[in-house]
């Protein structure tokens, strides 16, 4: 009976089994010594399995239909959008299928990533290397500039490919604020004199902690001493002075600083509902999504901080396991398109900054990019970037965040 | 009977049904007009700009709602069919017999309405990679087993506990087949206990979403799956729209079966022997 049982497990277990006939789209170290004509001629006629954050119903056309499409009709390869809630489910499902011996069957052949979950991916073995050379649009990408190069302070080394860049700005409501406070300093002298209107996630929320790393910066007294490799001794007096500001905030916040907002949509509805006067997302040109979205309202007005604001670079990553590894290089090319990066960066499309050169582009792409009009509500990203602050390495940031969790969280 | 009884009693009745009705259904209103609404904020009392957006994008092919609709509902009616076939003998043995170590056979059945699923999820996948039923909707229907069971095998043990064999023996010395009897003489008592157990193991099945992300890769997505992308993003428009397509199947079902969940119905007394 009991070799009957496993006769049958393993009957239906091989009928389960994804196809192995594609077992060359698989083989990373063989794709990185082909020729590029080489890798789409593979790739045609497959699929590729892109998971990504799908809680816009903007970003899910444009990828769905506008780079889908194309996918389709360019090389006939079809384009699986997987929506995540989180992208850590996503590195959740490499790791267990590693951790299983799922070497070239993986589920996953692209995610949308970059900080903590590029981290695990890159320092776990998860992550497909060294390719970037063959992606012809990779010569618009400028590797030499360090915001490009490393993701939150992880060198990237060839292990995924920039596609967005966001700046982190704050946004308030012309029809109930006059003159929102401009700075860290100035907000924190805000607060005390509108108690209840402000409040911000509770980190390790993505946004959340983003916010605590500006406080921490302007705590520093600017950002230069705190860059580098992690230094204890410099974060235990940086993070005493922030957890001084913090705690002494959290009586004047929303619900006297009883309890934070789980998320950043959380806090948003907050904002949306006039709960609290000010709201502040890493990706400015979401406040004019949300606007044409009908999640804020129409006077809703982004902009940034006179002493800088963070920013970041997202990026796609390929698995190691991924069965459709050529695919998923046609789809990352693509993406770094000076067409497709113009398609994103329209404002009725998405709005979000392009990752590439625009400068290293051919005439009729950079004329597409001259007829941009930003959203008027959303503070336009080269006026963001006039002060623009770095991201910390993520040991800081993961000594922040735990930080936060037992000194103001508790 | 007396008359005296019943209208202190039926008015009782008729009370609980307003405020059950309350409970469960005003809470949906909000995410009707949401999903008709493009903003609605604090203090309006009803959106100021109305439109069919949401459920354009819900009906478009890029969501993919319908897909996943169909999908769900053959994962869940998949599911159940299988609960039924396991629960229904797995009652009849806790209902009606005493063996060594049923307590704990009792425990292990249960287990899974206790231990919540996040902490077995990651073990489970491991166990279904090696056997090739993770990524697949097999896969899925059969991880659904494991919440759903508990439900069908309570009910059905609580049947059977009530349940009398001699009817069967009855039917036997009649002459029936064993087919037969089944047929004409033990589903017609266990009915009521086999549409109750089913209708909690299709709404449990319904409503999985981490067994369903982890088992199938992202690649098996059932509703759930698309409304938490929605509902965690904040848009209360599109999570209204799928959150009205998400629920209709359940009232269908539920309006379907109502008569057997009524305090008459066999299917509710008797859970005594567990």
């Amino acid at each position: 009976m009991k070799q009957k049982i496993k006769a049958a497990l393993l009957a239906s277990s091989l009928l389960l089994m994804p196809v192995a006939g594609l077992a060359d789209t698989a083989d990373g170290d063989a794709l990185n010594s082909m020729t590029w004509d080489e890798v789409v001629e593979l790739a045609k006629g497959g699929e590729v399995n892109w998971f990504l954050w799908g809680g816009s119903d903007n970003i899910n056309q444009y990828v769905s239909e506008y780079i889908g499409g194309r996918l389709k009709d360019e090389y006939g390869i079809t384009l699986n959008r997987v929506g995540l809630s989180d992208t850590v489910e996503a590195v959740n499902i490499v790791l267990g299928e590693k951790e299983s011996g799922v070497m070239d069957a993986g589920s996953v052949d692209m995610i949308w990533i970059n900080g903590e979950n590029f981290r695990t991916m890159k320092q776990g073995g998860l992550a497909y290397c060294g390719y970037t050379d063959i992606l012809p649009n990779n010569a618009f990408v400028d590797w030499t500039n360090p915001a490009i190069a490393n993701d939150f302070g992880v060198p990237v080394e060839g292990c995924e490919v920039p596609w967005s860049k966001a700046q982190f700005a704050f946004a308030y409501d012309t029809a109930r604020l006059d003159n929102p406070p401009r700075s860290i300093g100035e907000l924190i002298d805000w607060v005390q004199e509108n108690p209840g209107r402000f409040t911000y996630p509770a980190p390790p929320d993505f946004n959340g902690s983003v916010f605590v790393r500006h406080v921490f910066y302007h705590a520093a007294g600017g950002v230069d001493s705190l860059l580098g490799d992690f230094d204890q001794a410099r974060f235990d007096e940086v993070a005493a002075k922030t957890w001084g500001i913090l705690n002494d905030m959290e009586p004047y916040l929303w619900r006297e600083g009883r309890t934070y907002p789980a998320s950043i949509s959380a806090m948003e509805q907050l904002y949306a509902n006039s709960e609290v006067d000010l709201t502040f997302n890493y990706e400015p040109s979401g406040v004019g999504l949300n606007i044409e979205n009908g999640v804020f309202p129409p006077t809703t007005q982004g902009y940034g901080l006179t002493d800088g604001t963070i920013g970041n670079t997202n990026y796609t990553i390929i698995p190691f396991n991924s069965p459709n590894k050529a695919a998923a290089l046609v789809l990352q090319n693509l993406l770094l398109s000076g067409e497709a990066q113009y398609q994103k960066a329209r404002p009725d499309v998405w709005g979000a900054a392009p990752a590439i050169e625009v400068s290293r582009t051919s005439d009729a792409v950079q004329a597409d990019f001259g007829t941009i009009v930003a959203h008027p509500n959303v503070v336009p990203a080269d006026e963001l970037a006039k002060a623009a602050l770095p991201e910390l390495q993520a040991s800081w940031i993961s000594a922040i965040e735990k930080g936060w969790l037992e000194n103001v969280g508790q | 009977m007396s008359n005296a009884e019943s209208i202190p009693m039926r008015s009782f009745r008729v009370l609980t049904g307003v405020v059950l009705i309350t409970w469960l259904v005003l809470p949906l209103i909000p995410l009707a007009i949401w999903s008709f609404a493009r903003g609605w904020f604090y203090p309006d009392l009803l959106p100021k700009t109305w439109t069919l957006r949401a459920w354009e994008y819900a009906m478009s092919d890029t969501a993919g709602v319908l897909d996943s609709l169909w999908l769900t509902i053959g994962i869940s009616l998949a599911a159940t069919v299988l609960s039924i076939l396991v629960g229904v003998p797995a009652g009849r043995a806790l209902g009606m017999y005493k063996f060594r170590g049923k307590e704990i056979v009792e425990l292990m059945i249960l287990a899974p309405t206790i231990v919540p699923g996040i902490a077995v999820v990651l073990g489970i996948h491991s166990v279904f990679i090696s056997m090739g039923l993770n990524n697949t909707v097999w896969g899925v229907i059969l991880v659904h087993l494991i919440p759903t069971l508990p439900y069908m095998v309570l009910v059905m043990s609580g049947i059977f506990a009530n349940y009398d064999p001699a009817f069967e023996a009855q039917a036997r010395s009649l002459g029936a087949s064993p087919l037969k009897t089944f047929w004409y003489v033990t589903l017609p008592a266990i009915r009521p206990g086999i549409i109750v157990g089913g209708l909690f193991a299709f709404l449990v099945s319904w409503s999985q979403y981490i067994l369903t992300l982890l088992i199938g890769g992202g690649r098996v997505e059932t509703l759930p799956l698309l409304l938490f992308n929605f509902a965690t993003a904040g848009r209360n428009d599109i999570t209204g729209a799928i959150g009205m397509i998400y629920i209709l199947p359940g009232i269908i079902i539920l309006l379907l079966t109502a008569k057997h969940l009524s305090g008459r119905s066999g299917a509710v007394g008797g859970f005594g022997q567990i």
